[in-house]
C-alpha cells in the first residue's frame, strides 16, 4: 500500500502537471479536492484517465468519484480492491 | 545579455509567467496560452482598464503543436483515455477563451486562424466592431483597429521582452523563425496612455507583380489622403531573404525613393504574424518622437516620426499595408 501511494503521487504530479509540488508535499489522507491539495472537476477527469491508463481500472459508478478521489489513500484502497476482485 | 543560437529556428525566450497567471492555472496552459494571458495583463495593465469591449485574436495556425499532441494521442490510444487538458490546449480559439476567463469577460470574443493574414484580418474585423456593433465612442477592444475610422491606439503589451532583442543573424538566406505574442489595447478615444493612432489597415493577396503592388500601395495612401512624401519612414518587412528582398527593393524604387526605410525582422525575427511585432515598434516610435538608427535601412533616422507605413510581405503573395501616425 505505502508503495502503491507513493506511486499515485507521482503519478497525480505529472497527470495534472502539478508544478512546485512535490510527492511528500501531498499528504496520504489529505483531501484531493477544494481544501486539499485544491484539484477541480477537470482534474478528476483526468484522474480517472490516470486510473486507466496507469491501472487499467474503469470507474463503473460515477457516483463513487468523491469517495474513490478523496484522497491518495482511498485512491489507493480502491486500486487494491479492484486488482483483488479482476484476479 | 546577449545570447548565441544556432540553426533556423529560435525559441522564444520565456518569462516568469507566475508573476500574471496563478499556479494552478498556469499548469493547463500551453506556451502559446501562456504568451497570450501574459500579454493579455501586460496590455491591460498598461491602458489602465480592467475589462475590453471585445477580445479579437490573430493566430498564424492556432495552437498547432498542441492540436498536433491531441491527434496523436487521439490515435495512438484509439480514441481512449483522452484527457481534458489535452484537448482545452488543442483547440485554435483556446488563448481568447482563456483570456475571457480570466477577465470574466463575456463580450465579443473571436479568434481567426488565416495564416500569414491572421493579424491583418483581426485589424479588419476590429472595423466592423467599432462601425457596426459597438457605435459607442469609449469602446475599447482587446487587439486590432479599423480601417479608415482613425481610432486611437491605446497601449501595447511589452511582450517583446518574450523576443530577443536584437538578433545578430548569420544564415545565408534569411532571418530565422522566431516566434512571439503581441497584444494591443484600442479604443475609439485617445487618452494619456494613446501609444499612437492606427490609421489604416489593408491586405493585398497575390499582386501580379512588383508595379502591382506599388500602385496599390499608392492608391492605399491615396485613399488615406497622403502621397509617399509624406511617410515619417517605411518600415518594410525585409528579412534577410534575397527573394524577398529585392521584391521590396524594387517598390521602394518606384515608388518611395526619396522615404526613408527601417526594417523589423532583425529584431524579431521571420514568422506569419510578425507584423503585429511592426505595429509595437511603430507606435514606439511614434510616442518617442524618435526611430533608432539600428533599424534604418535607408537613409538616416527621421528627424521628425508622425507617420510610419508598414508593408510586409509573405512570399510576395500576402500583403499587409499598415499606417500609423502620431496621435
Amino acid at each position: 500500500m505505502e508503495k502503491l501511494m507513493q506511486d499515485l503521487k507521482e503519478q497525480i504530479i505529472q497527470q495534472l502537471n502539478l508544478q512546485e509540488v512535490k510527492p511528500e508535499d501531498i499528504g496520504d489522507d489529505q483531501p484531493l479536492f477544494k481544501e486539499g491539495l485544491g484539484l477541480d472537476s477537470i482534474d478528476a477527469l483526468e484522474l480517472i484517465v490516470l486510473l486507466q491508463q496507469h491501472h487499467n481500472i474503469r470507474i463503473a459508478k460515477p457516483e463513487d468519484g468523491p469517495n474513490i478521489f478523496y484522497s491518495v489513500r482511498t485512491m489507493a484502497e480502491y486500486i487494491t480492491a479492484e486488482k483483488a476482485r479482476q484476479a | 545579455m546577449i545570447r548565441n543560437y544556432e540553426g533556423d529556428r529560435l525559441p522564444v525566450a520565456d518569462p516568469d509567467y507566475k508573476q500574471w497567471i496563478d499556479i494552478k492555472q498556469i499548469r493547463r496552459m500551453g506556451r502559446a496560452i501562456k504568451m497570450g494571458v501574459a500579454a493579455s495583463h501586460m496590455s491591460l495593465e498598461a491602458a489602465g482598464i480592467r475589462n475590453p469591449d471585445a477580445i479579437i485574436m490573430g493566430t498564424a495556425y492556432g495552437c498547432l503543436a498542441d492540436t498536433g499532441v491531441f491527434l496523436q494521442k487521439l490515435v495512438t490510444q484509439q480514441e481512449d483515455m483522452l484527457t481534458p487538458t489535452a484537448f482545452i490546449q488543442s483547440t485554435h480559439n483556446t488563448v481568447a477563451g482563456q483570456i475571457a476567463l480570466l477577465l470574466g469577460c463575456h463580450a465579443y470574443n473571436n479568434t481567426f486562424v488565416h495564416g500569414a493574414f491572421s493579424w491583418k484580418t483581426r485589424c479588419k474585423t476590429a472595423c466592423c466592431f467599432w462601425q457596426k456593433i459597438l457605435p459607442a465612442k469609449s469602446s475599447r477592444a482587446l487587439l486590432t483597429r479599423s480601417q479608415n475610422t482613425h481610432i486611437p491606439f491605446c497601449a501595447a503589451s511589452d511582450c517583446i521582452k518574450i523576443s530577443l532583442r536584437q538578433i545578430c543573424c548569420t544564415l545565408p538566406r534569411q532571418e530565422p523563425w522566431q516566434g512571439g505574442g503581441r497584444i494591443f489595447v484600442l479604443s475609439a478615444e485617445k487618452d494619456e496612455k494613446s501609444l499612437a493612432q492606427l490609421t489604416a489597415v489593408e491586405m493585398l493577396y497575390r499582386p501580379a507583380s512588383e508595379n502591382e503592388t506599388a500602385q496599390q500601395l499608392l492608391a492605399f495612401l491615396q485613399r488615406n489622403g497622403l502621397q509617399p512624401s509624406d511617410i515619417s519612414l517605411l518600415l518594410s518587412g525585409r528579412n534577410g531573404d534575397e527573394r524577398s528582398d529585392s521584391y521590396y527593393e524594387a517598390v521602394e524604387k518606384a515608388i518611395f525613393n526619396d522615404t526613408p526605410v527601417g526594417a523589423f525582422k532583425h529584431f524579431c525575427g521571420e514568422y506569419p504574424t510578425a507584423s503585429a511585432f511592426a505595429v509595437w515598434m511603430a507606435a514606439g516610435c511614434l510616442q518617442r518622437g524618435k526611430v533608432p538608427q539600428e533599424a534604418m535601412v535607408k537613409g538616416d533616422a527621421p528627424a521628425r516620426v508622425e507617420r510610419i507605413l508598414i508593408w510586409n510581405h509573405h512570399q510576395a503573395k500576402h500583403h499587409a499595408f499598415i499606417l500609423l501616425e502620431k496621435c
